[in-house]
């Protein structure tokens, strides 16, 4: 006698799971969600996404080992000089507000010139973890791609250097750290470290 | 016939261009950007707040003394020349960079 209320409800709950489910699947193939970049996400939408592409980068990169010399200039003139190549269209450069891109892509790209809040040791550590991973593996339906498959670690780790140190830099100073020479062109290990003993 | 036919002829051409299109090296960013760094903008910073500790200033200093010794027209010519250049730019190097080699 008791479980025909339980036998209802779950009936009941069973039918509105594959009620939402007819409807989620007749929103979907309706096309009524607007899909131009030109059109922002409703506020729904937006959380969810970025509450998603957090947590899986957070959860994702929490191993990644830090190259402990990221500062050293080696460093910053290899990753400069790829920034500029490969991201600066996007995340801009020392003095810039704007790029046809930052304009056009949606969600806009962070524009990583700008000086970011400061952050303590253990921010910063998980923060390069952060970038690498992005750099490396991209982020879906973002304009972001993966690196990964054509750059090595070693050159990923060096634009994460240098974006360590890019909100701090003049127009004048970027241009000479990003600028590529033959030096630059050369295999890895071929730059010298101006830190090494 | 004619699918097998328009495969050899399309088919493979694209086969061999896909599988060319791999992993690529800093000298083929080169090709779109060929710009010189600025080492003129150096002179007119502030040297007093410039700290020569700072791997940024050291960045920088590596970048415009290679630059100085490809530009120098000691570099294309004789090899006293280009000696004497070298032992300029070492005297003007700050004391850390002393062992760079």
């Amino acid at each position: 006698m008791k479980s025909r209320p339980l036998l209802s409800c779950g009936k009941y709950l069973l039918g509105t799971g594959l009620f939402a489910l007819a409807a989620g699947m007749a929103f979907l193939y309706s096309g009524w969600y607007p899909i131009g970049a030109d059109v922002p996400h409703n506020g729904l939408t937006y959380w969810a996404l970025e509450t998603l592409r957090e947590r899986s980068i957070a959860r994702a990169s929490a191993d990644i080992e830090v190259p402990g010399d990221l500062g050293t200039p080696k460093r910053l003139l290899a990753g400069g000089a790829d920034y500029n190549d490969m991201c600066a269209g996007c995340h801009l450069r020392p003095g810039e507000k704007e790029s046809d891109f930052t304009l056009g892509l949606y969600p806009v790209p962070p524009n990583l010139s700008l000086p970011h809040a400061q952050a303590d040791r253990k921010d910063l550590t998980a923060q390069a973890r952060r970038r690498f991973w992005i750099i490396k593996h991209g982020i879906k339906a973002s304009g972001m791609p993966a690196w990964g498959p054509t750059h090595d670690d070693e050159r990923i780790w060096n634009m994460v250097a240098f974006l360590q140190r890019l909100p701090e830099l003049t127009p004048e100073q970027y241009q000479i750290l990003t600028a590529r020479s033959d030096e630059e062109a050369m295999p890895q290990g071929a730059i010298q470290d101006g830190n090494q003993p | 016939m004619k699918s097998s036919k328009s495969f050899f002829l399309l088919g493979i051409p694209a086969l061999f261009l896909a599988a060319s299109v791999s992993a690529h090296s800093p000298k083929e960013h080169m090709k779109d950007v060929q710009q010189k760094p600025d080492c003129a903008a150096m002179k007119d910073m502030d040297h007093s707040k410039m700290d020569m500790n700072d791997p940024v200033m050291q960045a920088m200093m590596q970048k415009c003394m290679k630059d100085m010794h490809q530009d120098s027209p000691a570099s294309n010519g004789t090899y006293a020349g280009h000696q004497q250049q070298s032992e300029k730019a070492e005297q003007s190097k700050p004391p850390r960079h002393a062992h760079e080699k």
